[in-house]
């Protein structure tokens, strides 16, 4: 994953989490095929999802994990957000309790993951009409604040802050993959890259002893 | 005469008649020109090596025999042992080096030889016979087969290492030299251990081609399949469901739980698939395929492609119904209700040592590793369902457990309606009507008996009663009509019968005139 050419090239997994038919499906579809709810849509599946992208010249491939998002299945999160990078969490606007739900997913994913990872609060318009009452908009914006995540308004439908949405998102897991390169020191700088959402972090200390099998052949 | 003699006979020397041996007596021609002490000596010498000879022989082709027997036996029990955990002699064999495995081939050539000669070999003809039928079936596709596969792959790994020059020379070195020093300390190590000493080998051997040759990105992640599967075809059996850890018990807790949640429906999980379109059917028996599958394949690289490919019908069948691509909302039942469907074997083993030995970063975001984290999902849910997660209320969820209530097929009281109804909410599984059907056949059937059961005693209570009731008319009878046999007075024939009837003797008129 180091030095082809220009930059370094980063891979990052994001989940996808949202209670069911909030839409995260035509979300994620209208980023990656730029399709919505049309019969041109020839992909099998819309559970996992890559997108190439380019930012400020480095290259960076995101893979995007839908999860189940009914209610039975709500303990089965901790399997499919290990050593994610990135979280984008959905909510209908007009219903608050998928935001309830948001927040739970917002108190696990901190607890389990810490600050590593990168959130995003996202409310899902259905038609452009639809408005929050005053009073709600503060609070969801207040809570997205006091959780350090970032909150967009999107409308798959309509194409709308959908783009803006991953590309910051993207901006900001390139920021926290650097700021943990250079706490790594520079000694292992170079086999940080690769090793960044990939390697399991328990593993990091054995690695040099254990290296002489490998070193002495 | 005697000159007519000389000439017409045989001529013989006197020194032809005496024993060749030169002893002084006379031979004899049956004793090829011995005399009979020399021919006895001369003869009990090659009878005995004769003797000896086949004694000889005899041991040997016992040995071979033997020998044979034990190979097959020492096949079977692989077989076992493969269907079971512990493979320690294999695992052996699975860690030495290249030269083990040509000494296990021509092995196994000779004892093929040693067959067939033994089998045109007239002393052990029978034994042989049954030999070779007995080893005709288990030793190619088991003994031999993984042999062959070992071979094949670090074949192919020379072959690719040799495209890469300088560096695939240090790879092979690395490889071997990990190979050895695990197979040296393997005892020692819990499962964990060893997944970490892979996993540090694999990173490091990774920064190595990095750092030290400047190998591309892509050819590095090309180099580690090959890696992988050259160090994981060689570890199988040593680390795959290891005795250091309850894998086993695990797998078996797995397989009950699946037996037991046999009766879970596609509508209790809601599972958008409809089975009545050919096609879904289809797809869902594929995908049953591939996820069993899955258990044969060694290297994790492999298991994985069995994982997607399996997950790859599922969304076919879903894509068919739905007309739509499928979301992770349904894939995911989807996926819990195949691996219910086909019990996969060794699930939690195989589950186990992907997490272990696979090559991280595939795990981590590629692809298959999405796969293989919803069929730890799928794992996960089927070991924590519970009457919630299916809809059911607990008391309804504990007789279908229980085994008390069936979803299938309602045969508990056999309610003709009930039974009706449940046929027609069956899926479209034409097997599953036929069997339905016959159940229906058999339970008319067993009530048609009982009520010929029912009849049959009723008769015989009737013919029983009947007779009594005969025997008690007839008493009755006879008792209100006592048997009057009048007294008879026996008299004369003549005397009352005469006197009275008959007309007085006629008396003799005299007639005057």
């Amino acid at each position: 994953m180091a030095a082809t050419g220009g930059g370094k090239t980063y891979s990052f997994k994001v989940v996808l989490l949202g209670e069911g038919c909030v839409g995260k499906t035509s979300l994620v579809l209208r980023y990656c095929e730029n399709k919505f709810n049309d019969k041109h849509i020839t992909t099998l599946q819309a559970s996992f999802l890559t997108k190439k992208l380019n930012i400020t010249g480095r290259r960076v491939n995101l893979a995007i994990w839908d999860t189940a998002g009914q209610e039975r299945f709500h303990a089965l999160g901790p399997i499919y957000y290990r050593d994610s990078n990135g979280a984008v969490l959905v909510y209908d606007i007009t219903d608050m309790d998928s935001f309830q739900k948001v927040k739970n997913w917002v108190k696990e994913l901190r607890k389990m993951l810490g600050n590593d990872i990168c959130l995003c609060i996202v409310g899902k318009i259905l038609l452009l009409q639809t408005r929050f009452s005053g009073g709600a908009i503060v609070v969801v914006y207040s809570y997205a604040e006091s959780v350090g995540a970032k909150h967009y308004h999107t409308s798959a439908k309509l194409n709308k802050g959908i783009e803006e949405m991953f590309l910051d998102l993207c901006k900001r897991m390139m920021e926290t993959a650097q700021a943990e390169e250079r706490l790594k020191g520079n000694g292992a700088s170079q086999s940080a890259s690769s090793r960044r959402g990939v390697q399991i972090v328990d593993d990091e200390p054995q690695a040099t002893p254990t290296g002489g099998c490998c070193s002495s052949g | 005469m005697s000159r007519r003699t000389e000439r017409r006979g045989i001529h013989v020397d006197q020194s032809d008649l005496l024993c060749k041996k030169g002893c002084g007596y006379y031979g004899n021609a049956a004793w090829q020109g011995l005399c009979s002490k020399c021919w006895r000596e001369e003869y009990q010498q090659v009878r005995q090596k004769q003797i000896q000879d086949d004694w000889a022989l005899a041991e040997k082709l016992q040995r071979e025999e033997e020998a044979a027997y034990a190979s097959i036996q020492g096949a079977q029990s692989q077989s076992h042992s493969a269907a079971a955990t512990s493979q320690q002699p294999q695992a052996h064999a699975s860690l030495t080096p290249f030269s083990k495995f040509e000494e296990k081939k021509t092995n196994e050539k000779t004892r093929k030889v040693t067959t067939v000669k033994k089998f045109f070999s007239p002393s052990s003809r029978t034994a042989a016979k049954k030999e070779s039928q007995e080893g005709k079936t288990p030793s190619p596709s088991i003994g031999r087969d993984a042999g062959f596969d070992t071979d094949q792959v670090s074949k192919d790994f020379m072959d690719f290492l040799k495209n890469l020059q300088k560096p695939g020379r240090d790879i092979h070195k690395q490889c071997r030299a990990f190979l050895i020093s695990l197979s040296n300390k393997k005892h020692d190590l819990g499962a964990d251990e060893l997944s970490e000493c892979v996993q540090d080998f694999y990173q490091n051997l990774a920064d190595r081609l990095i750092g030290h040759f400047k190998v591309s990105s892509e050819s590095v992640e090309q180099v580690m399949d090959q890696v992988e599967k050259y160090i994981m075809t060689r570890l199988y059996k040593s680390v795959f469901c290891p005795e250091t850890t309850d894998d086993e018990k695990k797998d078996l807790a797995t397989q009950n739980r699946i037996r037991a949640l046999h009766w879970v429906t596609i509508q209790m999980l809601c599972v958008s698939f409809d089975e009545e379109i050919p096609e879904v059917s289809e797809n869902v028996v594929k995908a049953i395929t591939d996820i069993i599958e899955m258990d044969s394949k060694r290297v994790p690289r492999d298991k994985l492609g069995c994982i997607t490919r399996c997950s790859k019908h599922i969304f076919s069948a879903i894509r068919i119904t739905k007309k739509e691509p499928a979301s992770a909302d349904d894939f995911l039942p989807a996926l819990i209700y195949i691996v219910l469907k086909a019990n996969p074997p060794r699930l939690q083993s195989n589950i186990q040592y992907i997490t272990r030995f696979c090559i991280p970063s595939r795990l981590m975001t590629g692809e298959d590793g999405y796969y293989f984290t919803n069929l730890c999902c799928a794992a996960a849910f089927i070991e924590k369902l519970d009457a919630q997660s299916l809809n059911l209320s607990p008391e309804e969820f504990e007789r279908y457990m229980s085994g008390q209530a069936s979803s299938r097929f309602s045969s508990s009281n056999g309610d003709v309606t009930d039974s009706a109804s449940g046929s027609d909410a069956m899926p479209s599984n034409p097997v599953l009507v036929q069997l339905n059907r016959n159940l229906d056949m058999l339970s008319d059937l067993s009530t048609r008996q009982e009520a010929l059961n029912e009849a049959a005693a009723k008769l015989q209570a009737d013919l029983l009663s009947w007779t009594e009731n005969v025997k008690r008319e007839v008493n009755d009878i006879l008792e209100r009509y006592p048997l009057q046999v009048p007294s008879r007075t026996v008299s004369a024939i003549d005397t009352n019968n005469i006197e009275n009837n008959l007309p007085p003797p006629l008396t003799p008129e005299v007639f005057a005139g």
